[in-house]
């Protein structure tokens, strides 16, 4: 069966190619520089909804992935020479050592409900915070310390373009993953946990491996980050990162994989601009605030965010049907 | 052994400090299954109320019952607009009240400046005890006896009055004290205000014993306070208590001996509960 021409995946592809221009046509610095903070965020937000939106659960611990993936990267770039292959290396090792802890974390937690579950991601991750503050032969504590990168991104437009591509292929297998029969479980373990364990299906392997797929792609997010800092301390272990993936998911989108781009693009521009207001108008240097209210009215009024708000205004023409088949019963497994 | 005392009081006086913010939060949860992540923020914003209070009327007193109106303010506010219209979901209830601690910080800034504040300790509290070398802080056994003078009260209204019979029950059963005709809701909006003037009344108390205040310290309290409600396990008002004092202890002894694990055992000591125990150490009975 042949499928009709996908609109989205086509104006997708022709955003990427527009801001894959972008470095040919203009050649300002803080733009380059803003943009690829975006697309990294964006990672990391999307690896954020992969937990939040698609399988329900709101971990307060998602910094450790981010903070494994950066200090990975950033102890290997300093301690081997700053070329692309210890780059391409640390970045493999981050997202295998974070792969690693979250399927641990996962077996862990994953088991409690949602305030438990809450409350145990944030002390693991409270954990992580802690070793990587007293660690300090690794990570120089709070101080942190400098590394170089590879010499090909001192030219922040080849730096902009990888992290640009990195964020198409993480947004098409994330996409991938979640229109998976895979997904469509998690989705179903969210909306209803105890039918669909009823139906067959072992939850809590489910939602393992959307944690572990979450954590691996948010090492990604934190070796990018690191090494567009050239910097790293623990601030990348801190809970200003998850507070930050949790506001840019839930304003963007939850549920959809756009929303947290949108999200984080809206959120990054946002500091950026009102940062600058902020030495005429003192309240700007509280920006936040603005976010923190457009989140609690979001929460309230519009759960799945900007994107689910375009989302239902296109798809009222549509048979809502069309885009979730029924979720079948699962195969039985013949016991030993 | 002057040592040992020191260490004592030092851990009785945090503990007290984290029983006031954890036992609101303790009954809160166990009444409607609520856990609000804006509780640490009720409690900076006592702190910075009661420096303001105090700089106002120069009396201690009226600090502490300026935070304590702040915190019932507050209180009132996060029930109505913030817990409310969201109520029975847990998932939203978890991210709407993580997002009002980010406004109640935030607004901290704005109210009172980004700056950390100086909190003074009033004449009469100030200075210390001396037996042989001992040396006792009055202000820390002042915090130890507040907070054994709330927790007596509060477990008198909970085991001799009506009211507390109705929480109790509550805890235990909702359903069946809705089905007696009981409306819960009001109860819960009561509990919950309780709830939020315990936590102001202690960072009211927390200004003088720190010294400084910021507004980051409502969510370095918060941590504490959960893994004070887990370990006590959730709904059980003595029980936080309990292990308000031990992870008030294990900090300050830990602080001292082995200072780098001081935040890590307390972390530990939670998941470990969670994960062998999940339903705390001690249940709430009847």
């Amino acid at each position: 069966m042949k499928k009709p021409m996908n609109w989205s995946k086509i104006s997708l592809i022709i955003a990427a190619v527009l801001l894959a221009a972008i470095p040919f046509v203009s050649d300002s610095r803080t733009w380059l520089i803003l943009l690829t903070q975006i697309f990294i965020f964006s990672i990391l937000a999307m690896s954020y909804d992969v937990l939040l939106g698609y399988a329900g659960m709101v971990s307060f611990g998602h910094a450790m992935f981010f903070g494994i993936g950066a200090y990975t990267t950033a102890v290997l770039l300093d301690r081997f020479e700053p070329t692309l292959l210890v780059f391409s290396l640390s970045i493999a090792a981050g997202m295998l050592i974070a792969g690693i802890i979250s399927f641990f974390v996962g077996l862990l937690t994953l088991r409690l409900k949602d305030h438990f579950f809450a409350m145990l991601t944030l002390a693991l991750s409270g954990l992580f915070l802690v070793l990587a503050e007293k660690w300090r032969s690794v990570t120089n504590g709070n101080d942190g310390f400098t590394f170089s990168a590879p010499d090909v991104f001192r030219d922040r437009a080849v730096f902009y373009l990888t992290v640009l591509a990195l964020l198409v292929v993480v947004y098409f297998a994330l996409r991938r993953f979640t229109n998976s029969p895979l997904g469509r479980v998690l989705i179903a373990v969210r909306e209803n946990e105890q039918r669909t364990k009823a139906l067959g299906y072992r939850t809590l392997a489910y939602k393992v491996i959307a944690s572990v797929v979450a954590g691996v792609t948010a090492s990604l997010a934190g070796s990018l980050y690191v090494v567009s800092l050239r910097f790293v301390n623990t601030s990348v272990m801190a809970m200003d990162v998850t507070l930050d993936a949790l506001l840019m998911t839930i304003i963007g989108g939850v549920g959809t994989l756009i929303g947290p781009i949108i999200g984080a693009g809206i959120i990054e521009l946002a500091q950026h601009y009102l940062s600058d207001l902020a030495g005429e108008y003192p309240l700007f240097e509280r920006w936040i605030i603005f976010f923190g209210i457009l989140y609690i009215l979001a929460v309230i009024f519009f759960p799945t965010g900007i994107a689910g708000f375009f989302k239902s205004l296109f798809s009222r023409r549509r048979r809502p049907e069309a885009d979730a088949p029924p979720l079948e019963p699962a195969k039985p497994e013949v016991p030993r | 052994m002057d040592l040992f005392v020191n260490l004592l009081v030092n851990g009785l006086a945090t503990g007290m400090l984290i029983f006031l913010l954890a036992s609101g939060l303790t009954l809160i949860f166990g009444l409607m299954d609520v856990l609000n992540f804006a509780h640490g923020g009720l409690f900076a914003w006592g702190a910075f109320a009661s420096v303001w209070f105090y700089t106002a009327t120069g009396s201690f007193f009226g600090a502490i019952a300026g935070a304590i109106l702040t915190g019932i303010i507050l209180g009132l506010i996060t029930e109505k607009l913030i817990i409310t219209p969201v109520y029975g979901n847990h998932i939203q209830q978890i991210l709407i009240t993580l997002g009002f601690m980010l406004v109640l910080t935030e607004m901290l800034k704005v109210v009172f400046g980004p700056n950390q504040l100086a909190a003074a300790t009033p004449e009469w509290l100030n200075g210390s005890w001396v037996f042989g070398d001992i040396i006792i802080i009055k202000y820390r056994i002042f915090i130890i006896a507040v907070g054994i003078a709330v927790f007596t009260v509060i477990q008198f209204i909970l085991r001799r009055t009506k009211i507390g019979l109705i929480v109790r029950a509550g805890v235990i059963n909702k359903e069946m004290v809705q089905a007696l005709g009981i409306d819960i809701k009001r109860l819960f909006l009561f509990v919950f205000i309780a709830g939020a003037a315990l936590a102001a009344l202690g960072g009211a108390l927390f200004a003088p014993y720190s010294g400084v205040i910021y507004a980051e310290m409502g969510l370095e309290f918060a941590i504490l306070a959960f893994i004070v409600v887990v370990i006590g396990g959730m709904g059980s008002f003595p029980g936080s208590l309990l292990a308000a004092i031990l992870v008030g202890l294990a900090g300050s002894f830990m602080a001292y001996y082995v200072p780098a694990l001081s935040l890590a055992v307390n972390m530990l000591l939670m998941a470990a509960v969670l994960i062998f125990r999940p339903q705390g150490l001690f249940t709430a009975k009847g």
